[in-house]
């Protein structure tokens, strides 16, 4: 049952989960993961279609094409994360979450309704610069290696414990010398840049790129791989992203209902596990 | 005392809305005294902490850090110019352990140099503990632990011993005059306790609606009139606030 293709998307469900993971850990709420994952697909979408001289007419598009992708959509996540915390981070509070969604919505009506973006129908025919799953498979694990151990890095380093301080007593840690604003753009910068960068991968699995992976559902979806997995250590949202980007289609037979079981798993899941499955406690218990 | 003071507070004064917390407030600090603030509830204290450390903005006047004005700059620059403050309800990281609550406090990862300001505090033995499971008075001392670790010169207590029992407060009272002396700290003292603010300050400053009505050594301040009226709400005489000072609303 788990053919290539469902691995593909469960490692694109465990990226998106690490990118909500991150600004988390210093205590802000961004659902704009879908958002800059849309935004790195259009990336990608757009350069690999419109831009012949990238080789999108070869039967395999060439890699450095595809490198200058990345590059690309994380510049311009990057320019979209600032526009939108710089103003916003300097303030204590919910603001970002409010301020992700709205970044959410204006990125979808402007994509919809731009004819060079291919408007509802979005952009198909992307060509693929792997021949079978595989290649994507490989070039996601070698994201989610990156992503991962990063986070790892920073968990043992004076950054992970600022994040988590601003996280625990924003006030508190600014008296501490901590510029919380800094820490809180950081961590939604990564945030975006991650995003995006699977979603050029994903773009080009996908084969058709639109407008509809950056809807709301899919910023409940993303945060409920974080709900699910827990928030206190990287491997949270990653399980998370695996196991329900899996469920799903393991449950086919239950057809539409999936939104139900993500439902079901944002209640109950912080009753029967309120830090997420993945805990500090029980990774110090399983590997000593 | 020729010496320019360490910190100086110019006719600082701050507006809530209609409520004046802080009217007009001058002091300074010398380097190397532990001075005390004291005062009845909502006299300011606690909001003339803030505008110290950079938290709240002062509506009027200037906060002079060794002669230079440090009045709204944000609080992460003020604690690296050199001042590091505890609050009044106890503000720790609660979900890390003591041994990174102050590895925050130090900017580095040192272990060895968290451990040594823990064992400081007598936490040593709690150093891979959440902080959010200590027992209060041990919150209360991680929490200067954490203070001290950016090796501060002005160390601002919010009500350090609020909750302690006697022996406690003596023990701290002690732990102070001895950190002071140790490592060169200038301390500001907020603290309910007069007996004990008598004991343990060099000078005192007291607040009453915001404006300064004393400043001075202990024993002057204690038998100012106008302290007294403000403890005793205008009913005592000088005996009233002669005895062990115990004219407070925290008799404990």
């Amino acid at each position: 049952m788990l053919d290539g293709s469902l691995l593909v998307q469960m490692l694109i469900g465990a990226l998106l989960g690490l990118s909500v993971y991150l600004p988390l850990a210093a205590g802000q709420l961004s659902l704009a993961t879908p958002g800059f994952m849309t935004v790195g697909g259009y990336v990608a979408a757009l350069l690999s279609t419109r831009v012949a001289a990238l080789g999108g007419a070869e039967p395999l598009y060439p890699l450095p094409s595809l490198l200058l992708e990345l590059l690309l959509a994380a510049v311009v996540a990057l320019a979209l994360a600032l526009l939108v915390g710089l103003p916003v981070l300097r303030l204590r509070g919910i603001y970002l979450a409010i301020a992700t969604i709205a970044l959410n919505e204006i990125l979808r009506v402007v994509l919809l309704n731009n004819s060079w973006t291919g408007g509802a129908v979005g952009i198909f025919a992307i060509p693929q610069p792997f021949g079978d799953p595989l290649g994507y498979l490989a070039a996601l694990a070698v994201l989610l290696l990156l992503a991962g151990a990063t986070c790892q890095a920073i968990a043992r380093h004076p950054l992970g414990r600022a994040m988590a301080a601003v996280r625990d007593d924003e006030l508190a840690a600014s008296c501490t010398g901590i510029d919380s604003f800094r820490i809180k753009l950081l961590a939604f910068a990564a945030s975006a840049v991650l995003a995006a960068l699977t979603g050029v991968l994903a773009a080009h699995f996908f084969n058709t790129w639109n407008a509809r992976q950056g809807s709301f559902d899919a910023s409940i979806t993303t945060l409920a791989f974080v709900v699910f997995g827990g928030s206190r250590h990287w491997l949270g949202p990653v399980l998370g992203g695996l196991v329900l980007t899996a469920l799903p289609e393991l449950l086919r037979p239950v057809g539409d209902l999936r939104l139900v079981v993500f439902g079901a798993v944002i209640l109950l899941g912080p009753l029967l596990f309120p830090q997420g499955v993945v805990t500090p406690a029980l990774l110090q218990r399983l590997l000593p | 005392m020729t010496m320019p003071p360490l910190l100086e507070l110019r006719a600082i004064s701050r507006r809530f809305g209609g409520l004046q917390a802080l009217e007009d407030v001058s002091f300074g600090l010398q380097e190397g005294e532990i001075f005390g603030l004291i005062g009845p509830n909502g006299a300011g204290k606690t909001t003339l902490f803030n505008i110290i450390t950079g938290v709240t903005r002062p509506s009027g006047g200037q906060v002079l850090w060794k002669q230079t004005g440090i009045e709204g700059l944000p609080p992460h620059r003020i604690h690296r110019l050199g001042l590091a403050r505890t609050f009044q309800n106890l503000r720790l990281f609660e979900s890390l352990s003591c041994l990174d609550n102050v590895q925050v406090g130090l900017g580095r990862s040192d272990r060895r140099r968290a451990l040594e300001l823990l064992a400081l505090f007598g936490l040593q033995a709690r150093a891979a503990e959440a902080a959010g499971g200590l027992a209060y008075g041990d919150r209360r001392r991680l929490e200067m632990a954490r203070a001290l670790a950016s090796a501060p010169q002005l160390l601002l207590l919010d009500e350090p011993a609020a909750g302690l029992n006697p022996g406690e407060k003596q023990e701290l009272s002690a732990l102070i005059r001895r950190l002071a002396a140790e490592l060169h700290l200038t301390v500001l003292i907020i603290e309910h306790h007069v007996p004990l603010m008598m004991q343990l300050c060099d000078r005192l400053a007291v607040l009453n609606f915001g404006r300064l009505i004393a400043l001075g050594r202990p024993d002057a301040v204690r038998h100012d009139p106008l302290v007294i009226e403000a403890y005793l709400g205008g009913a005592g005489g000088a005996g009233g606030a002669g005895g062990a000072g115990g004219a407070t609303e925290d008799p404990s």
